[in-house]
């Protein structure tokens, strides 16, 4: 019953401002040092007025929690940390009446070595279970497929005393990979989305896609057997249950990514994560140069109608360079990632605050990027108060620290005991709670997080910014990145600044000549555009977004 | 029965007053459900009918037939009363009657002895927005949603819990009938005591501004005090989870605040330069942030319970020895859901009071009298008395000094709301927000 608190709107999620969610750091309802359901329905209230339109939560499920909690131990249960299954579906039935959608992670590929399936597989090699999972006499098979988390893990397969066999495991040795050619795994995991879609999910971000199937002589990735899972997966969500969306993690170039879209107007998933555009947003600031975004916006290919790009600046991961060349690696490491701790597999393990200097002109500017390329945000809980991060933790359990709430005991995240917690919040004197937090922002009219509560709500003002074609606009200044985004009636142009110096750039908006540009934030009306190049001076790391319309 | 086909529906239904969609484009219609409420000649039924918008959205709306001799008649209310007694008679024997997907249940309210006399006439309401009404004899209103939300209609909850805790100022409920299935659960009508004899709260303040001042002032102390009451009440069974009183949460404070500010904001930034009537307030924007974030230092909120949602003058009838407190179904653009939370029960004080200012200057406007000096503050003076003295102060921030700061931040929202709405729709009317804001710039000083 749960969709009727919404207008049936096939296309939601194009329009859609995410927001991700780790439980165990959002807030504490039951006091016991881990965030819960119960505490998430608590702050509902603050996410409603923050504006944003779906909730993405963290794994939920039972789980040793080796791989925080991507290591599924029952798809079928809540983590006892975080409440039940009955307090799950009071949360999504509230988050349901203040207008937010929820998805939540899942992950198909792999589960707990301690899930009863693979406990089971291993002790009985001719039970109903035995071939539920990828075993092997030897260690030498599908030798084409990289290792993924290169800090901790020598190779694909593990040996297991008990079975005698080598797994198969694309992430850490304790997730062995399901074996998708097997029928029954391929039911199983239909029935644990119907599980949950039936009690009110509006969907799933699908963890760690593209390696469902292994074949000799590939790399295990972006397999045709995949996709053709994934159109079932579809198929089975569109026939069912209407207004779901299925997101998808595949951290891959663009052009490999759109298969997960599908055939036709999208068979497969609705959305997928476009993640090389990220490195390049922060790579293209450190450089006072658009080209990095120009670059890998025009590699990205077109994708069917009813499909969705999922955008982001920073996420509960490491901020991924898996997707760059060897030199931009080097380049992103250099200037994000001083300190060696801050690196961590392919990556750097830092929030938006940290990785920007704690500047508030470059949180503006790439929160401006962000929304006005084509797709739909995604914000890490955290960043909108401009969080810090503890490098001094392992594992992105350093980006993962509790939400900073107020300037009370425990950062107002939890009325345990601190020792209690199931992580410190932050005290240093920059990003500690003291000095960020959500009451002290909420109280100030300039803060960040009042600003992107005004953003949020502009963007969603204007469906162009989630439905409209995109269009650059290169100007001779490679410092200014600018674009047209148009839909239906609606063109908006935006500009922006990537230097950290006052910058004037000419464009060609010849095609709009007649129009006048007003600026959306403070509707001032600029000069109108004629047929010679139009001149526009920026502040520094400064942006606008002018909607064009018609002269009098 | 003959149902419609597609095409008839849409027609019908597009062309009703109570059509909430007039600028959409509809794609499809299509009949969920329907109930047969009596089957010999003349039959009536009820269908719930789903109209869906090239959008990819939907409603459901609540459609009545008569049929008689194979002629089907959509609705027929005006021209077949028996249509509207039958659903009263089915409440009367508490009927549950099937559908294809799901049930409709008839229910009598308990000891509301009105229901068993057979009803003479009836007469359609004119001029209803969303909703249709029948009156019988002048003595029972039927009301019927058409527009249909899931849940249970907050009028339909509120009468029945204030009717059991024997509240007195409202007009009894008699019965209700509601729909639940497949497609949905929702209320579909409600019978209700019809108070023939009442004067709209709003038509005797600009009789008596003219000619009894003093009068409607003492009135207006009997409001306050039935307003509290009614609070109280509404506050005071921990036990049913929709009308326990809860503590707001720690940021509701902050979130209020936030979301007035900003609303200032964005209303003072685009304020017309020339407009004199503007002046007391033009370029103070600043100012009444000022004041709103000194106000805001309240502390807390208080309690957080269900409300009337909607409550000013226009709500209220006057019924010759005492006031009746109408229409609970709060803010009708709102959703439903939205329209069931529980806030501050000063958000209902606060409504009444801005309707006091609106009362002033209709008068002026209106009728052409200016009321007599002070009248306003006066108003206030004794609606507030009236209340304070019988409401729950435990509902309340704790001190005088935080309720009437609160009162004051709920006041500004208003009259912040106000004031953009009049800037679009009634310029005439721009001078009583103005001077509401002006009011609370000056006093918001004194109580902060």
């Amino acid at each position: 019953m749960s969709e009727q608190w919404f207008e049936r709107d096939p296309q939601w999620f194009k329009r859609a401002v995410f927001y991700e969610i780790h439980i165990r750091g959002f807030f504490d309802g039951n006091d016991d040092g881990s965030g819960d359901f119960r505490g998430l329905i608590d702050k509902l209230d603050y996410l409603e007025w923050l504006g944003v339109d779906c909730l993405w939560l963290l794994p939920m499920y039972e789980s040793p929690l080796r791989d925080g909690g991507y290591d599924i131990a029952n798809f079928f249960a809540i983590h006892p940390d975080y409440g039940t299954v009955e307090d799950f579906r009071e949360f999504v039935e509230q988050a349901h009446q203040r207008g937010m959608r929820v998805i939540a992670d899942l992950v198909m590929n792999h589960t707990s070595a301690d899930h009863p399936w693979f406990q089971e597989s291993r002790a009985d090699p001719t039970g109903p279970k035995s071939d539920w999972y990828v075993w092997s006499d030897s260690d030498e098979r599908y030798q084409d497929a990289r290792i993924i988390f290169i800090d901790s893990e020598p190779s694909n397969w593990t040996f297991d005393q008990q079975r005698g066999q080598y797994y198969w495991h694309r992430f850490f040795h304790h997730q062995p990979d399901l074996n998708f050619d097997n029928p029954e795994v391929q039911e199983a995991m239909l029935e644990v989305l119907r599980f949950w879609l039936d009690l009110g999910l509006d969907g799933f971000r699908l963890d760690a896609v593209p390696y469902l199937f292994e074949r000799e002589g590939t790399s295990g990735e972006n397999l045709p057997e995949t996709h053709e899972y994934l159109k079932r997966v579809r198929a089975e969500v569109d026939s069912r249950y209407p207004d779901r969306v299925l997101l998808a993690e595949a951290n891959q170039w663009p052009e490999d990514v759109v298969e997960y879209f599908g055939d036709g107007d999208g068979d497969e998933c609705h959305m997928a994560f476009h993640f090389p555009v990220m490195p390049r947003m922060f790579m293209a600031l450190r450089r006072e140069d658009a080209t990095p975004i120009y670059e890998i916006l025009e590699r990205t290919p077109q994708i069917p109608r009813n499909a969705q790009w999922g955008l982001f600046l920073r996420n509960h991961d490491e901020l991924t360079l898996e997707m760059v060349t060897d030199d931009e690696r080097d380049y992103m490491y250099e200037e994000y990632a001083k300190d060696p701790r801050m690196k961590l597999n392919l990556g750097i393990r830092r929030r938006l605050g940290p990785l920007l200097d704690n500047g508030r002109d470059e949180a503006e500017l790439l929160h401006a990027i962000l929304f006005s390329l084509p797709g739909s945000p995604v914000l890490y809980y955290g960043d909108e108060i401009g969080m810090g991060d503890n490098v001094y933790i392992g594992d992105r359990d350093g980006v993962r620290t509790p939400m900073q709430w107020s300037g009370d005991r425990n950062a107002g995240f939890s009325r345990a005991d601190w020792a209690q917690l199931y992580l410190q919040p932050l005290m240093d004197p920059v990003y500690g709670f003291q000095a960020v937090n959500v009451e002290a922002q909420l109280r100030t009219p300039t803060s960040l997080l009042r600003w992107l509560q005004r953003f949020v709500a502009l963007r969603k003002e204007h469906p162009v910014f989630g439905l409209g074609t995109y269009q650059p606009l290169r100007a001779e200044n490679t410092r200014i990145f600018a674009h047209i985004r148009r839909w239906e009636e609606d063109v908006v142009l935006c500009v922006h600044n990537l230097a950290r110096s006052a910058q004037a750039v000419q464009l060609d908006l010849a095609e709009f000549a007649g129009m006048v540009p007003v600026e959306m934030l403070g509707q001032t009306a600029f000069p109108p555009i004629g047929e010679l190049p139009y001149l526009l001076t920026l502040a520094p790391r400064g942006f606008f977004w002018f909607q064009l319309r018609e002269g009098e | 029965m003959t149902t419609l086909d597609a095409p008839e529906l849409i027609r019908y239904v597009t062309q009703q007053r109570w059509y909430g969609a007039k600028t959409r484009a509809v794609s499809a219609s299509e009949v969920l459900d329907t109930v047969v409420i009596r089957s010999a000649e003349p039959e009536f039924a009820l269908s719930l009918v789903e109209m869906r918008y090239e959008t990819g959205a939907h409603d459901i709306y609540q459609l009545l037939y008569a049929s008689h001799e194979g002629d089907v008649r959509i609705d027929g209310l005006a021209e077949d009363p028996g249509l509207a007694r039958e659903l009263v008679s089915a409440m009367r024997g508490g009927l549950t009657l099937q559908g294809g997907e799901g049930i409709v249940e008839f229910r009598p309210a308990e000891d509301f002895s009105a229901l068993s006399r057979e009803l003479g006439s009836a007469r359609l309401v004119g001029a209803e927005q969303s909703n249709s009404s029948i009156v019988f004899d002048e003595s029972l209103i039927l009301k019927l949603f058409r527009r249909l939300e899931p849940g249970i209609n907050p009028e339909l909850e509120m009468l029945r819990f204030l009717g059991e805790r024997g509240f007195e100022n409202i007009a009894p409920l008699g019965g209700w009938y509601g729909y639940t299935g497949g497609p949905l659960g929702a209320t579909l009508g409600i019978l209700q005591e019809y108070v023939s004899s009442g004067i709209d709260g709003w038509e005797l303040a600009l009789d008596e501004i003219a000619t009894a001042p003093e009068r409607f002032l003492d009135r207006l102390r009997r409001l306050g005090e039935v307003t509290g009451q009614m609070h109280t009440l509404l506050g005071s069974d921990p036990s049913d989870p929709a009308f326990a009183p809860e503590g707001p949460s720690v940021e509701s404070l902050g979130l209020l605040t936030a979301t007035v500010d900003e609303e200032i904001a964005r209303v003072f930034f685009s304020l017309p330069e020339e407009d004199e009537v503007l002046a007391p307030i033009l370029g103070r924007g600043e100012e009444v942030r000022e004041q709103l974030r000194l106000l805001a230092q309240a502390g807390s909120t208080g309690r957080i319970i269900r409300t009337h949602g909607d409550y000013h003058l226009g709500q209220t009838l006057w019924a010759g020895n005492d006031w009746v407190i109408l229409d609970f179904e709060g803010e009708p653009a709102r959703p439903l859901v939205e329209r069931r939370r529980k806030r501050s029960p000063l958000r209902d004080v606060a409504g009444m009071l801005r309707s006091f200012a609106y009362a002033a200057t209709a008068s002026a406007l209106a009728r052409g009298i200016e009321p007599p000096e002070d009248w306003e503050d006066r108003a206030r003076e004794r609606f507030l008395a009236g209340y304070f003295e019988t409401a729950d102060p435990t509902l309340l921030p704790p001190g005088q000094t935080a309720v009437e700061r609160m009162l004051a931040v709920f006041e500004l929202e208003k009259a912040v709301y106000e004031l953009r709405y009049e800037l679009d729709n009634r310029p005439d009317w721009v001078r009583i927000p103005v001077a509401g804001i002006q009011r609370l710039i000056e006093t918001a000083a004194e109580i902060a």
